[in-house]
């Protein structure tokens, strides 16, 4: 079977409502996903009791499970226990806790980089420990923490394909209904990987200019 | 005991030789009836087939997770006649929707797998003679509203990806909201757990689950109905007129309604040997 590009330019309408999903999932449980990280990097940092422990139960929780478990487990499982999501929003909460456990670690490793001296100065000049956190910690922490975020950003990008699985609309789930209609799987299989390529360029691209902008004090 | 013992030592050599003689007897029988077995399959020296693991009784996986049902004895018996011996046999699970990448990617040599005739698909692969007729049917909750096909207009519609239903709806009901999933027990589940108002598949599927669950009812109307056949790739011709000879040995034999007594509880057995038998019925 040769390349049909004809074939492809009909499916383009149908890739790109799957590529909208995908950017709408991705993007919102980016976000989700970095406050997670905040606030549980917080907690194990600040060893706040209770929270300190829990936190560290669920990072090694997602971190030493499949994802596509955690997925089947948020969509089937979750309803035997009276919670139903919509297909949109299991795959995100999927998405957040998956990637809000790497970026707790992230997180935690940029905050082990701001000196104890910096906290006592802080309290010195009066500051609440919240305060301490979002206005000194936090914007030192992002700083050092950004190329693994990132890095988890674009990891959460791309697993966003496993949302298949439940039905969830989005890129993969397009070609892989359209290959088991029309069997053209070369063309279509091409189409999202050059389609998540892109997606993956832009997201580092704008990463390597939010980086460029707090690495601003040190820039020359 | 000299005189026991050469008794016994001619009776086994009897039994040997009536053996030897029963083997030669059915692998000249099997080399009467069969064409010659295609030159890359010999050389394999194994059958290598896509049976179902979801669908029972066509193709499922037993209690103890062997492969079980009536396409993966059919897949077993062409083994047995191309090898001489049942266990010449790689068996593998394949989904609606990975069972013809799985062939034309030669993963396997034959797909045995709930494989309904259509045009698309005539496209990509080669079909053998049809070995029976599916339709297709609805499952709905005991008591949900829906009667008929036409109550789903405006609902959501669980089905697998790949499926003849698939293209069905998307051809016929377009404007039905569907929910596509991998499995057959992933469906099911998204039916129970109000996902969607109705999970559609082969009807034979269907009448398995509906009779195990007694919170589900089928629709019973039929739709999509479609001649099931074993799928091969293209340009195979010599394979494809082996395993159309072995289909037609099995229909000669008697073979089907000896598995559908093996494979389907008595009282649907009528349901399942009307599909091997009787003719193709008509329907939307």
């Amino acid at each position: 079977m040769d390349f049909d590009l004809a074939y492809l330019m009909a499916q383009g309408p149908a890739l790109m409502r799957g590529l909208w999903l995908t950017i709408q999932v991705s993007l919102l449980s980016i976000v989700l996903s970095v406050l997670v990280g905040l606030l549980g990097a917080a907690a194990r940092v600040m060893e706040v009791p209770v929270l300190d422990p829990a936190v560290r139960a669920y990072v090694e929780f997602i971190r030493n499970t499949p994802m596509l478990a955690q997925l089947f487990f948020i969509f089937y499982g979750l309803p035997g226990i009276g919670l139903k999501l919509s297909l949109f929003w299991s795959g995100v909460l999927c998405l957040t806790l998956w990637a809000g456990a790497y970026q707790v670690e992230n997180l935690r490793g940029g905050l082990a980089t701001v000196g104890k001296g910096l906290r006592e100065a802080s309290y010195a000049l009066g500051l609440t420990p919240w305060r301490f956190f979002h206005l000194v910690a936090a914007p030192l922490a992002i700083r050092v923490a950004l190329p693994a975020m990132l890095n988890t950003a674009i990891s959460l990008l791309k697993n966003s394909s496993y949302l298949q699985a439940i039905g969830l609309a989005e890129l993969t789930y397009v070609a892989i209904d359209r290959i088991s209609m029309d069997f053209r799987t070369i063309e279509m299989f091409a189409a999202i990987c050059v389609i998540y390529l892109a997606l993956v360029l832009v997201l580092s691209f704008l990463a390597s200019r939010l980086e460029f902008r707090l690495n601003a004090p040190f820039r020359h | 005991m000299t005189l026991l013992r050469h008794l016994t030592r001619t009776a086994s050599i009897r039994l040997a030789l009536a053996a030897t003689a029963l083997a030669a007897g059915l692998s000249a029988a099997a080399a009467q009836a069969l064409p010659p077995l295609p030159k890359a399959i010999q050389a394999a020296g194994v059958l290598r087939a896509g049976v179902r693991c979801d669908q029972p009784p066509y193709g499922y996986k037993d209690e103890s997770g062997n492969f079980a049902g009536i396409e993966t004895d059919m897949a077993i018996q062409i083994a047995a006649w191309a090898f001489g011996a049942p266990d010449k046999i790689e068996l593998t699970c394949v989904t609606a929707e990975n069972r013809i990448p799985q062939l034309m990617g030669k993963k396997v040599d034959i797909l045995l797998a709930t494989l309904g005739v259509t045009p698309e698909r005539a496209r990509v692969i080669d079909f053998s003679k049809p070995y029976r007729w599916g339709g297709s049917d609805m499952l709905v909750a005991k008591d949900s509203p829906i009667r008929k096909l036409d109550d789903v207009a405006g609902k959501t519609v669980v089905m697998l990806k790949g499926s003849t239903q698939a293209k069905w709806f998307e051809d016929t009901m377009p404007k039905v909201e569907t929910l596509r999933l991998n499995t057959a027990s992933d469906a099911l589940q998204a039916l129970k757990q109000g996902r969607g108002e109705a999970y559609t598949h082969d009807a034979a599927t269907l009448v398995v689950i509906a009779a195990k669950d007694p919170s589900l009812r089928l629709v019973g109307e039929s739709f999509a109905v479609t001649d099931a056949a074993a799928g091969l790739r293209k340009n195979e011709p010599e394979w494809l007129t082996y395993v159309d000879a072995a289909l037609a040995r099995m229909k000669a034999d008697g073979l089907y309604a000896k598995w559908v007594d093996k494979w389907v509880p008595a009282d649907l057995r009528p349901f399942y040997a009307d599909a091997f038998t009787k003719p193709k019925p008509t329907a939307r």
